[in-house]
């Protein structure tokens, strides 16, 4: 399938962005709707070490503790709609006809059971995994020693083929310009490698995934920037990490959104990767669906817009916990009470017609509690999806005004004393801009001047993404 | 109150006071210390203007000037000592600016470089090669691309005078044993993100058990956790980059596994390097 850009955004004006609705919402799975009026739990999980010993115990792991638990919970809390994730261990990429294919149609028979016993509205992700590693090779045929890349195919064949109802991955393209950028404080290298070579990985990746999905009648979901965007953040951290500055995340993040894009331009529908942060800025130019994850996921991670995140979500999720016992049950459980409480509280406002005043509430109580935060409430999301838009046909010029639009509103807000910056945050912004300022508005030279510069910077090969 | 989307907001939150919402602890307890001032302070010992010089040149992440400084140095002071005296000096005053967070990760790296830079320059006029503090072996486990912790760790760990032999990434049991057979290093490291890859370290573990190699074998990264680490014999738990050469050197000591698990708490943890 051809890649068809969006150059209009899909919504009129912020104040339309709010959580349980989308402007194209999405029918799937067994009775599931997302974005359809309500807010879904998407609970996910990772199976305890040791699960991956051989293909029997990982199904039980997946199927008749984790899965079961789940639905156990699920009826029990009377929840009326859940969706599970799945994201896929190694093992399942590595062998998918021995590993995945007992987890992935388990799952979906076990739900089924639950479904049509109680009539509970339920889906499964499937998560692929994507072990490719740029020093072997990204594309068929270079990785002789793994072939990780057909594998990637083959897994996301085999999920189709056996259960999934949505399929996501969290593809790794550029990560190896992005890692340098986030250890150098290189804003021109993150443009490069997520901006540029994230989004030609996300071209050569995204059709395929959409045709198998097609083929199989599932849900293309949609990727996210974890491997990159989520690295940025989770070493930015919170007020006592030292690593990263808070605004370089941001900008990153923003930068990442004009990339991620790409799996809906590809035909993807969405519900998108709940740990995609960039989710907001996606849904305001698309009108799709989004998953999106915060003060339910503190199992995973902590991060300062727990409360904001749930602001534009569609699906309200817990990103990922080891499957462990907890006082009140097992760690999946617990979980899922967390995010389906919340789910329901937010549902709630929808039938009562507050749902936007909630999600100012949302907004307000972690708006200005880091710049990465700021950057992705509604109504900068929209600000930024609308640069992106008028670049919208060009991927370098577009992740370049995202990032830019991203460091201005921060800027603007900081001058105004709304958003309050340490040291470090400060100078970092203004050095993003005098570097972003500085870069060229034609993409060949830009390619030229990346391809010269970060030549040399360990494991990149131009020729994975055919340049 | 309007947004810069241009519409009404619902709800008015201009009233909100957001002193009782949240607390910008990093602001309010941010120093106003310079790291020229700090530098002026640790640096204050070194007499010898050119070593200073060369020390600076770290510490301010002076890449491109470093050669020449180093250059200078070298004409009345040995290799060894320029290194020792000048490189690692400066890097200790990087170290101690990133403990106190006036220096970020991306000083550090840069200033590593600078200094990487300065060791190759004085190393062309030594005789032999620099002994290293100690040997380093590392990798990441297999089926797990997630790399940057191993990466950050391996810069730190050079830059405090370690050999690492870097495996890099998805690198399976075998090949692991095999290096730590050939090598002999004083400690190995291996980092993973996933539950279900971090299963590899308790077979590495074994497999150097089986072999008569007891190292302190140190396991990091996202799902890694202490007690899992020391589940396994030789399993050191690390959770931030820069504890690699606090461990190190306490291996190179002498220190095998079950003491430097015991003393944990003291060397990185609660009372030990942040």
């Amino acid at each position: 399938m051809a890649i068809k850009r969006f150059t209009k955004m899909e919504y009129k004006n912020a104040d339309e962005l709010v959580f349980g609705e989308a402007k194209y919402p999405v029918t799937y799975g067994l009775g599931q709707k997302a974005g359809a009026g309500h807010v879904i739990p998407e609970i996910n999980f990772a199976p305890r070490p040791g699960a991956e010993r051989n293909p029997e115990t990982l199904r039980r792991e997946y199927v008749d503790y984790i899965t079961k638990d789940i639905l156990d919970r699920a009826i029990t809390l009377g929840f009326p709609a859940v969706q599970l994730e799945n994201e896929h261990i190694f093992q399942m990429v590595n062998d998918p006809q021995k590993f995945e294919k007992p987890v992935v149609a388990g799952q979906k028979e076990l739900m089924e059971k639950y479904h049509d016993e109680y009539g509970i509205a339920l889906s499964i992700r499937h998560t692929i995994a994507d072990p490719r590693l740029c020093e072997k090779g990204m594309r068929p045929k270079m990785d002789k020693v793994h072939n990780y890349p057909e594998k990637v195919i083959e897994s996301a064949e085999v999920a189709c083929e056996n259960g999934a109802d949505v399929l996501s991955i969290e593809s790794m393209g550029g990560k190896e310009v992005s890692d340098y950028a986030i250890m150098n404080g290189d804003i021109k290298a993150w443009l490069f490698g997520i901006g540029y070579l994230g989004s030609i990985d996300m071209e050569w990746l995204w059709p395929q995934l959409v045709d198998i999905c097609k083929k199989n009648k599932v849900i293309a979901g949609g990727d996210t920037n974890c491997a990159g965007a989520n690295t940025s953040m989770f070493m930015a951290g919170g007020y006592l990490d030292r690593d990263v500055a808070r605004t370089f995340a941001a900008v990153t993040r923003c930068i990442a959104s004009a990339r991620t894009l790409i799996a809906y331009e590809a035909g993807a529908t969405g519900p998108d990767k709940d740990c995609g942060y960039e989710g907001p800025i996606l849904k305001a130019i698309s009108g799709k669906p989004s998953a999106q994850e915060g003060k339910g996921a503190q199992c995973a991670h902590a991060d300062l817009m727990g409360n904001l995140m749930a602001h534009t979500c569609d699906l309200w999720s817990n990103e990922s916990v080891e499957y462990h016992p907890e006082f009140g049950g097992s760690s999946v459980q617990c979980w899922l009470g967390v995010i389906g409480y919340e789910a329901a509280l937010m549902t709630t406002a929808k039938q009562t017609g507050q749902d936007k005043v909630l999600r100012d509430l949302y907004v307000a109580a972690d708006r200005y509690k880091s710049p990465e935060g700021f950057c992705i409430c509604h109504d900068n999301a929209y600000e930024i999806g609308k640069v992106i838009v008028e670049n919208g046909d060009d991927i370098y010029l577009r992740s370049k005004a995202a990032g830019m639009k991203a460091a201005e509103l921060i800027d603007a807000a900081n001058k105004k004393g709304q958003m309050r910056l340490n040291k470090m945050e400060k100078d970092t912004l203004n050095k993003i801009i005098v570097d972003l300022k500085s870069l060229p508005d034609d993409t060949d030279k830009f390619v030229d001047w990346a391809l010269k510069t970060y030549k040399d910077i360990p494991m990149f090969n131009p020729k994975n993404y055919g340049l | 109150m309007r947004f810069v989307g241009g519409y009404e907001r619902m709800l008015d939150t201009s009233s909100v006071n957001y002193d009782v919402i949240f607390r910008r602890y990093d602001i309010e307890t941010e120093t106003k210390e310079k790291p020229e001032a700090i530098a002026e302070k640790m640096l204050g010992s070194v007499s010898d203007a050119r070593l200073k010089k060369v020390a600076e040149d770290v510490v301010f992440m002076n890449y491109k000037g470093v050669e020449a400084d180093v250059r200078a140095a070298l004409e009345k002071t040995k290799p060894e000592d320029v290194i020792e005296k000048g490189l690692v000096k400066g890097m200790d005053v990087v170290g101690e600016l990133y403990g106190r967070g006036i220096y970020y990760l991306p000083h550090v790296m840069v200033a590593a470089q600078a200094m990487d830079k300065g060791i190759k320059t004085a190393e062309a006029k030594m005789k032999g090669e620099r002994e290293a503090r100690g040997t380093v072996v590392m990798h990441v486990a297999e089926g797990d691309p997630h790399d940057i912790g191993k990466n950050i760790a391996a810069v730190l760990l050079r830059s405090n005078g370690y050999a690492v032999f870097d495996l890099g990434r998805d690198v399976n049991v075998e090949d692991v044993v095999k290096v730590v057979e050939e090598k002999k290093p004083d400690m190995v490291t291996g980092t993973a993100l996933m539950t279900t890859t971090m299963s590899a370290f308790p077979k590495i573990a074994d497999r150097l058990i089986e072999k008569g190699i007891e190292v302190p074998f140190v396991c990091a990264g996202g799902a890694v956790n202490r007690s899992y680490v020391e589940s396994y014999p030789l399993g050191v738990y690390a959770d931030k980059a820069n504890q690699g050469p606090v461990l190190a050197a306490k291996a190179v000591e002498g220190w095998d596994y079950k003491k430097i698990r015991t003393k944990w708490d003291d060397l990185v943890g609660a009372h030990g390097a942040k």
